[in-house]
């Protein structure tokens, strides 16, 4: 009797994490069959398939590959004493394994159905040297995207989140702290999107998901992930009820995407991001710019 | 900051041209331009949520206002109030009376100005600001000259005036509290709570 007093609860206080570490099949699978339900029916339906069918290859490569060498302790924990995201990330542009994985990408997805501008971006990324494949994979690694490299650099992405959240899977969650406003403490990329979590040991918490290493980390609410400012912060969605709204930073005239999964549990930072790209067009007419960057939605 | 001034942030800020996205550059420009034609019908709506503090009592709990609107531009109606999972005190969590904040806001018979029921009266009007305080420094004063303490049983000379009490507010800064502690500790009050015990 004393002992079911004592582990009744009345309600549950949450406490969120600093960082949610990927698990990457696990990642890769959800995002998979995520945009799998989105793309039923969508007018985006064609890219949101196809997007499905990367990201299915994605969570079979991680599962095939040899597991990852972890980074060496010592570099950790220097990089997290000096404030440093523990990740080299632009280093990974001419790392070998990410090279190797790359190959090993692109043959898995030859055999998705694509549009043909899709298979000329493929087979010219197979066939590029190392030096054009290391622009591209920079080019990511950066959140810089240049127009006519956006083809390619789709492939490069999947190729690199393969890669990195591997890695940041090898990471001590305990021992992360945070880089700077907006910025991931594991790999120092910008966030895609964000979101406000819906499990219970962080209910309400907001999130900031990377678009590289596919980390989660803790962002206060009402708070610019491009500039760090809490004020002029407001909303703008299509409707009051919207399930996914850009924060909107009158600071330094930039947005971000937050997804309400207290609202709708199925929300995926990358999936939802991509599905929404009506938010996008419509906020390109405004006078803020988008800060996100989601590699499979270069040059919104 | 972390914003993307790349060539594509440039283009687009000089107008210099529509730069290609993921789907246009892997063939899948009839569906985006599909999903443009379609969004084009909506207009953006705005909200804001806004942090504050809970005003019923001094643990000062952090809360987020839900509103329709942005009253920067003049125009915000509450749709919701819900606790604060960034606040250190209540992680989110709320009491009843916290959790039915939306209502209190909205209640029909919150009280807007100050009112006065006058002796004898038996409802409620609107007075001044300047008359409500008028009424109330005078019945302090009142209070003060007829029950206000000089000496204690020993004799030694006291600042003591036990028949009135004061109750300050919770969501009030440190400095408020300590200019409401001075003023109300001159006038020798004894009863009085400032709600920054907590």
């Amino acid at each position: 009797m004393a002992d079911d007093l004592k582990t009744t609860r009345l309600g549950v206080i949450p406490e969120p994490p600093f960082v949610m570490l990927p698990d990457p099949g696990a990642v890769f699978d959800r995002r998979a069959e995520r945009l799998r339900f989105l793309a039923d029916g969508s007018r985006l339906g064609p890219y949101l398939g196809f997007l499905a069918q990367i990201v299915a290859c994605q969570a079979v490569l991680v599962r095939e590959l040899a597991p990852v060498e972890p980074l060496p302790e010592d570099a950790v924990a220097q990089a997290i004493a000096g404030a440093m995201p523990p990740i080299d990330r632009m280093g990974l542009a001419e790392a070998p394994d990410l090279d190797a994985i790359l190959d090993r990408l692109l043959e898995r997805v030859a055999v998705v159905p694509m549009p043909d501008a899709a298979d000329a971006a493929r087979r010219a990324l197979a066939g590029a040297d190392r030096e054009a494949r290391t622009d591209i994979l920079a080019q990511v690694l950066a959140g810089e995207v240049a127009g006519e490299d956006a083809g390619p650099a789709l492939f490069a992405a999947a190729a690199v989140q393969v890669h990195a959240s591997r890695l940041a899977a090898t990471l001590d969650a305990k021992h992360l702290r945070p880089v700077r406003v907006g910025l991931c403490p594991c790999c120092g990329s910008r966030p895609a999107s964000s979101i406000v979590v819906g499990d219970k040991r962080a209910e309400g918490a907001r999130y900031a998901a990377c678009g590289i290493c596919c980390t989660l980390w803790n962002e206060v609410r009402i708070k610019c992930l491009a500039c760090g400012t809490t004020k002029g912060i407001s909303y703008r969605a299509t409707g009051e009820d919207a399930v996914i709204k850009a924060e909107v930073c009158d600071e330094c005239r930039s947005w971000v995407k937050i997804l309400y999964a207290t609202h709708d549990t199925a929300l995926e930072p990358i999936a939802d991001d991509v599905a929404s790209l009506g938010l996008d067009i419509l906020m390109a007419d405004s006078d803020w710019r988008r800060a996100g960057f989601d590699p499979f939605l270069t040059g919104v | 900051m972390n914003v993307d001034l790349s060539r594509r942030g440039f283009l687009k800020l000089s107008g210099a041209g529509v730069a290609a996205t993921s789907l246009g550059a892997l063939g899948f420009g009839e569906a985006e331009a599909a999903e443009a034609a379609h969004v084009r019908a909506f207009k953006l709506t705005t909200t804001t949520e806004t942090r504050n503090t809970c005003t019923y009592c001094s643990v000062a709990c952090g809360i987020i206002i839900y509103s329709k609107g942005d009253v920067r531009d003049g125009n915000a109606d509450i749709v919701h109030i819900e606790g604060d999972v960034d606040h250190p005190t209540n992680r989110g969590t709320l009491c009843p009376k916290g959790a039915a904040l939306k209502s209190y806001v909205k209640s029909e018979t919150r009280l807007t100005q100050p009112m006065l029921r006058a002796a004898g009266s038996s409802k409620f009007e609107p007075i001044t600001w300047d008359a409500a305080l008028d009424k109330i420094a005078r019945a302090m004063k009142d209070d003060r000259d007829a029950n206000f303490i000089t000496h204690n049983d020993a004799g030694v000379p006291v600042n003591r005036w036990t028949t009135t009490g004061f109750l300050a507010a919770s969501a009030t800064t440190n400095e408020t509290a300590w200019a409401t502690t001075k003023v109300v500790k001159a006038l020798g009050i004894a009863g009085f709570d400032n709600q920054a015990r907590v």
